[in-house]
């Protein structure tokens, strides 16, 4: 045997037997390093979001069923409601401390804030971002309140205590007027976008344009942070969030043509560089006549079929709700979409943001029904998404 | 320096490949799995038990690698023996090695990414922990192929009883 496989090998030109395996050994090397790198590379892709999507699957597993929010819609009042939710951990620590709504804004901003702590790096800053929604909804609010003359203990009430610049916003209940409130926030980086938009808050009377402001500011920068997608996981960002600014402008549009506003009033609020909805698009819609219009001119999107249904029930009742119902759905749908794409990667993380809003929106309607003595059931199961 | 025949050698190198792949295999699946049971634990501290038990299955395809490379090294000459082996010999210990190194590589990683999964699975359903573990315990299969091989190759390969 010996002798067979060192003929072979000295036929093969090798002076030696151990020369042959050297080399051999060398070749086992080469391929083995590469089944090894080929192997592992996916592994080390999953490996950052084992951690994460088993905290969020567990937060999934704990959101309210059909059956669960069935049995909370039958509460007879907003006190039964709360009771209900004082069996969800997530709820029981927030609604004995805070107005029902409050603790639910609070929740939300609490869900924002552990996803943007524990999504692994390439993603984190895009959750940090969305993060940034509550600093703004504070400054609303604390705008709101200084333009409706509230006091600061009122202030202090309506604020989320979550966000980066949530001691910023603290201090600034005691101040007097809005303008004082962008003075604060000197060193923030709304500073500069509250202070562009400030003389057209003073010339129209009205806050709008200072709200305006910080939503088109967080948007984009929601966008900008999808934009440069690195990696598989990165790149399903980008509808995720694209289709919320494109809901976004829709709904500014179609809001806007059924008061009758024009090209030029409608402008200023909307976010460019969406996600079906490119620029020269939004400008034919913007430049619609009225609702109908907008309607014809999204052809040729995904947006134009879900539209086309709602606008019967528009012509009926002259509410836009059935638009901005439909777009919700669509958005939930899309959500739904891609979380299934990348089961191993970010897909469990947007499917839990997703369901956890709605979830949340739902409550607050559900809430909102329940403090009206007497609301019927059927309307607020109407409402509900 | 201590005088080893060239077979030997190559034996050793086979335990190595036996040791060092399932180990890495079982390493990688078992890191995944335990980051996905301390998530788990972070939300659900009752997931404890579960979550060691399904971090704890890819340790297998270490401790079948870690078995042949022993019997590699026994009966190789490598530890205590006096054998001195044929390098054919030594290249069928080779094999052996590497029949329980891939194996274990593929099945660990891919045991591993299971667990993290039925782990998640179960800390959002606890009524899935039977089928999690059913589907964590397949691939364990191409380890078992793998250390099967790798011990006929030895039986037959003239290492363990020539």
């Amino acid at each position: 045997m010996a002798d067979s496989i060192s003929a072979i090998v000295t036929s093969m030109g090798f002076s030696s037997i151990e020369s042959f395996i050297g080399l051999l050994l060398l070749a086992g090397f080469i391929i083995g390093a590469i089944v090894v790198i080929v192997t592992i590379k996916p592994v080390f892709e999953m490996f950052p979001y084992a951690y994460p999507n088993a905290r969020v699957r567990a937060r999934i597993g704990r959101l309210i069923t059909q059956k669960q929010f069935s049995e909370i819609l039958e509460s007879e009042n907003l006190e039964e409601v709360k009771n209900y939710l004082r069996g969800f951990p997530e709820y029981s620590k927030y609604v004995d401390k805070y107005p029902l709504e409050k603790a639910l804004d609070i929740q939300m901003a609490e869900t924002h804030d552990l996803i943007a702590r524990i999504a692994p790096g390439g993603i984190k800053d895009v959750f940090r971002v969305l993060l940034k929604k509550w600093d703004i909804s504070n400054i609303k609010t604390l705008i709101t309140a200084k333009e409706a003359g509230l006091n600061p203990e009122k202030t202090a009430e309506l604020l989320i205590p979550f966000g980066e610049i949530s001691d910023v916003v603290e201090k600034l209940v005691e101040v007097k007027s809005v303008t004082e409130v962008i003075i604060g926030l000197e060193g923030t980086e709304y500073s500069q976008i509250l202070e562009d938009a400030l003389t057209d808050y003073e010339e129209k009377g009205m806050v709008l344009p200072l709200e305006a402001a910080l939503d088109k500011y967080y948007l984009e920068n929601l966008l900008k942070a999808v934009s440069d997608p690195s990696d598989a996981n990165t790149t399903l960002l980008h509808p995720y969030i694209g289709t919320q600014v494109d809901a976004s402008n829709l709904k500014i549009i179609l809001r806007a043509k059924a008061d009758g506003l024009k090209y030029d009033d409608i402008s200023p609020y909307m976010i460019s560089k969406g996600y079906q909805i490119r620029d020269w698009k939004l400008k034919d819609l913007m430049e619609s006549e009225d609702v109908s219009g907008v309607i014809s001119a999204l052809e040729g999107t995904d947006y134009s079929v879900i539209m086309v249904d709602a606008l019967a029930e528009y012509n009926k009742t002259g509410s836009i709700a059935p638009f901005e119902a439909a777009l919700s759905g669509y958005i939930q749908k899309t959500a739904k979409t891609l979380s299934l794409k990348k089961p191993f990667g970010i897909g469990p993380m947007i499917g839990f943001l997703s369901r956890k809003e709605v979830e949340i929106k739902n409550l607050k309607v559900i809430v909102r029904g329940k403090r009206e003595s007497g609301f019927p059931v059927s309307v607020i199961k109407e409402m509900l998404i | 320096m201590v005088d080893i025949a060239l077979g030997t050698a190559l034996a050793a190198i086979g335990a190595g490949i036996a040791v060092g792949f399932a180990g890495l295999g079982s390493g990688l699946g078992q890191g995944m799995a335990a980051a996905g049971s301390v998530g788990a634990v972070a939300e659900d501290p009752d997931m404890f038990a579960q979550g060691i038990l399904f971090t704890a299955l890819p340790e297998t395809q270490a401790i079948y690698g870690f078995l042949i490379a022993i019997l590699l090294m026994v009966f190789g000459g490598i530890l205590g023996g006096e054998t001195a082996l044929p390098v054919e010999v030594g290249l069928v210990a080779i094999g052996a090695g590497a029949a329980i190194g891939f194996a274990g590589l593929g099945s660990g990683m891919g045991q591993g990414m299971a667990a993290a999964s039925s782990v998640g699975a179960v800390v959002e359903d606890p009524d899935m922990f039977s089928q999690g573990i059913l589907f964590t315990a397949l691939p364990e299969t191409q380890a078992i192929y793998g250390f099967l091989i790798a011990i006929l190759l030895m039986v037959f390969g003239g290492i363990l009883g020539a």
